[in-house]
């Protein structure tokens, strides 16, 4: 019998970047497959290409044996293939049947949708878990009544009512506690005995290692290796992980001297993921946040700057309590904030590049006149001095490339003199050449005494330009990497939740 | 070549030639159409019609779907204002024009405020203002609306002011002036601008956007009022529905100018030239004998034409 679902030579890039070359991934039927890899590995790429979300550029996909184009979401549901959503995706107003089948009504006559069968079918999948279901579970209860577990169950039920062959479980774990990851592994566990196959990523290696039959490990965008998961260790994994790793040209500026005054001190920080975080960061550092993507370094960043405020906890800059309820008070307080989804949060587009860079200064600075012959001259000195290439300040920002654009929103927060700059993965989408320049621009504002605070979705970034990293797990810190002990080993086992 | 195409898609360059082009058939309609002092009265009407278009022009470029349909209204409003506070009198303009102002400004606040802090979207919140304001205006009145506009401020609208203009175009001039001003050369215009093409940006750089945004309707209120004094002067007395055929043509004006509804692009110096071509449009049109609901149809058409050419472009792109 063929095996469930047989990927090989899957390449796909975006723009000059390449996010998979040569991913390879086999699932055997009823088999609970493991997919691994350091961030920017291309894991994400490849399951959303097999969900039909991403069009592969090249390459084969078989399903049960059947080659498949897998064009688009619903061509994927056809072949038998369905994704998990972390993300709460259920209605609340509905009902659990509702929910299960939104979109795919049963159909009685006249079109008008079947209730009856609706909610038959919805009992009946709800049986299959009559273990873990607990009380006041049914298939007319509205979601909105539920318990966090049952709702969890609920989000499987609309999953298996696509009566799929193949799940992607991406980080379905995440946000559960202990006793409910316990619900949800006995769930996989009788998904395997109906021959119903999974792929599974998960930031927690001992997790991989208690459920997980096979096991795929990827680095930059290739299938590196593939193991029975008795045969092999925690150890070969995050070895395979991590390769053979080259990195940038390591910092140009050295590391805070221990005497350094502390400029930032976050005191037990909570919101969103965050489960209580410290941690203190010295002048002229540039502190990495390190981990797998989505463990509350974004969420941390947003508190700080104000645009997601913290739930508890605080923080003090230069000794002094400061709690921004908005960006224009962490801005004032002399917070900066690069983020790497610039049309989304720094691009002004149709406006002037000159418009662009100045904003944040002129209300740093209360402007109320513009001067444009000083301004122009501030910021053709500051451009030129960031090796910016570009036509003219007059020139609209969607004129410039992705890296020239993003020196524009740097220097946007160059000019506001901030004493703490957060960088949300700033150099997203940037070519190598542009990402060398803004790394020497970080380094020499935390030369002149800044504090940087950086998340980056690639590791090698954190590795090349930090002096410290934090890496998260699940809402918290779990290791604090420096000197000899920060490396892409050290990292990546750190971010899998494995002890160094 | 491309390059050419560039400027002749220039919206403020088909405004102009499209001012040309109404001169033109209008002289060849009805000779002396085009003489000087048929202009001056042209560019009279065009300067109402601008002024409330300035209020308009604001809050379409703050963006977030910006629109002011109460300013029909608060003219309405701000003209039987003018007319009880004057009734007359020489001596009240000032007062009137303040008390006119300050009533459309006001309004223009809850406007702002209805639209940031309650969020209700600019189109619902506006059309229920002028709603409130029309049935207002009939209550308050009894629907016979007293008062009327004193001698001297007729004068300054309709005669001859200086070089045989007349004073309304002295003010719209300044108007354009400061508009220009503010929008270019201060950190409130850029931050207009800002708020307009990408709020999330403009608040993530710190700019107050709701504050702004309550501002800009504010602004468009005030300047709906004075536009009600310009009215009641242009007319003599008010009618409770005056300022009513405004509300479409102040949109059109922004929109000719090539200001983007979708905020964050366009200048009042378009809006100037929508104006004026929109007032010769009307002055052919009604050459030809076109009655005015025929003519309300041509100037629905032309928003929808003009959004049809303009619309591809709407949505900015970084």
């Amino acid at each position: 019998m063929p095996p469930a679902l047989e990927a090989s030579g899957v390449t796909k890039r975006f723009g000059a970047v390449v996010a998979l070359n040569d991913a390879r991934l086999t699932v055997g039927r009823g088999e609970v497959h493991a997919l691994l890899g350091a961030n920017g590995c291309g894991k994400s790429t490849l399951c959303k290409i097999i969900a039909g979300t991403v069009a592969r550029d090249d390459g084969e996909i078989r399903v049960a044996g059947e080659a498949r184009a897998l064009a688009s979401p619903r061509a994927a549901e056809a072949a038998g293939i369905a994704l998990y959503y972390q993300e709460l995706s259920l209605v609340p107003q509905l009902t659990v049947a509702e929910n299960v089948f939104l979109g795919h009504e049963p159909r009685g006559f006249g079109g008008f949708v079947d209730e009856t069968t609706l909610n038959d079918r919805t009992d009946l999948l709800i049986g299959r878990f009559a273990g873990v279901a607990g009380e006041g579970f049914t298939a007319r209860t509205r979601v909105s009544d539920l318990s966090p577990d049952q709702r969890q169950i609920t989000e499987i039920l609309k999953v298996l009512a696509r009566k799929p062959r193949l799940i992607i479980f991406d980080e379905a774990t995440a946000a559960l506690d202990r006793r409910q990851v316990d619900v949800f592994f006995s769930i996989m566990k009788d998904l395997r005995a109906e021959g119903i196959s999974s792929i599974f990523i998960s930031h927690r290696l001992d997790e991989v290692f208690r459920v997980a039959d096979r096991i795929t490990v990827m680095r930059n965008g290739a299938t590196v290796a593939d193991f029975a998961t008795a045969e092999t260790t925690p150890e070969a994994i995050v070895r395979e992980m991590v390769g053979d790793v080259r990195l940038g040209p390591k910092g140009g500026t050295a590391a805070p001297a221990e005497a350094a005054e502390i400029r930032l001190s976050v005191e037990g920080v909570t919101g969103g993921r965050l489960q209580g975080v410290s941690f203190a960061a010295r002048r002229g550092e540039i502190l990495g946040l390190g981990g797998l993507q989505g463990q509350g370094q974004k969420r941390l960043l947003a508190g700080l700057f104000g645009a997601d405020p913290f739930t508890g906890g605080r923080v003090l800059l230069d000794g002094e309590p400061v709690a921004p309820r908005r960006p224009a008070d962490a801005i004032a307080a002399g917070f900066g904030l690069v983020s790497g989804d610039r049309a989304r949060d720094a691009a002004f587009p149709g406006r002037s590049i000159l418009e662009n860079a100045a904003m944040a200064s002129l209300v740093r600075d209360k402007a109320r006149l513009i001067l444009l012959g000083p301004l122009r001259s501030r910021f053709s000195r500051t451009l030129s001095g960031l090796k910016t290439r570009y036509a003219g300040l007059n020139a609209p920002i969607g004129s410039l490339s992705g890296g020239n654009q993003q020196k524009i929103f740097i220097a946007r927060w160059l000019a506001a003199r901030p004493s703490v700059l957060l960088l949300d993965d700033p150099t997203k989408g940037i070519d190598l050449g542009a990402k060398a320049d803004f790394f020497a621009i970080v380094r020499a504002l935390a030369g002149t005494g800044a504090t940087i605070l950086i998340y980056s979705s690639e590791d090698a970034d954190l590795l090349s330009l930090c002096h410290r990293v934090l890496v998260f797990n699940g809402g918290r810190i779990t290791a604090d990497l420096t000197g000899s002990t920060l490396d892409a080993m050290a990292l990546t086992r750190a971010a899998y939740g494995e002890a160094a | 070549m491309d390059r050419l195409i560039q400027i002749l898609k220039d919206p403020l360059l088909i405004a102009a030639l499209a001012i040309l082009v109404l001169l033109g058939a209008g002289e060849l309609l009805s000779p002396g159409f085009a003489r000087g002092d048929q202009i001056v009265r042209l560019l009279t009407v065009a300067a109402i019609l601008g002024i409330v278009a300035a209020g308009q022009n604001l809050v379409v470029l703050g963006g977030r779907e910006g629109i002011d349909l109460s300013v029909g209204a608060v003219i309405s409003l701000g003209a039987v204002i003018a007319g009880n506070v004057m009734s007359g009198n020489d001596a009240a303009i000032l007062p009137a024009v303040a008390a006119a102002a300050g009533a459309g400004f006001l309004v223009g606040i809850v406007n702002g405020l209805g639209v940031t802090v309650v969020r209700i979207p600019p189109l619902v919140m506006t059309l229920g203002m002028m709603g409130v304001l029309q049935g207002a205006l009939v209550v308050l009145s009894r629907g016979v609306p007293s008062g009327n506009a004193a001698p001297a401020l007729m004068a300054f609208v309709n005669q001859p002011f200086v070089l045989g203009i007349p004073g309304i175009l002295f003010v719209w001039a300044a108007i354009a002036v400061l508009m220009a001003f503010v929008l270019r050369r201060t950190a409130f215009g850029w931050s207009i601008y800002a708020i307009g093409s990408n709020e999330r940006a403009a608040v993530l750089t710190g700019l107050a956007a709701g504050r702004i945004r309550t501002i800009l309707y504010g602004l468009s209120g005030l300047f709906a009022g004075v536009t009600g004094v310009c009215v009641i002067g242009y007319t003599g007395n008010s009618f409770i529905s005056v300022g009513d055929q405004y509300v479409l043509p102040s949109v059109i004006a922004v929109v000719i100018g090539g200001t983007s509804l979708a905020g964050g692009s366009g200048s009042y110096t378009g809006t100037i030239l929508g104006a004026i071509a929109l007032v010769l449009l009307q002055s052919v049109l009604t050459t030809l004998q076109m009655e005015f609901w025929s003519r309300q149809v041509i100037f629905g058409a032309t928003l929808l034409v003009l959004m049809l050419l303009y619309g591809r472009q709407a949505r900015l792109r970084v």
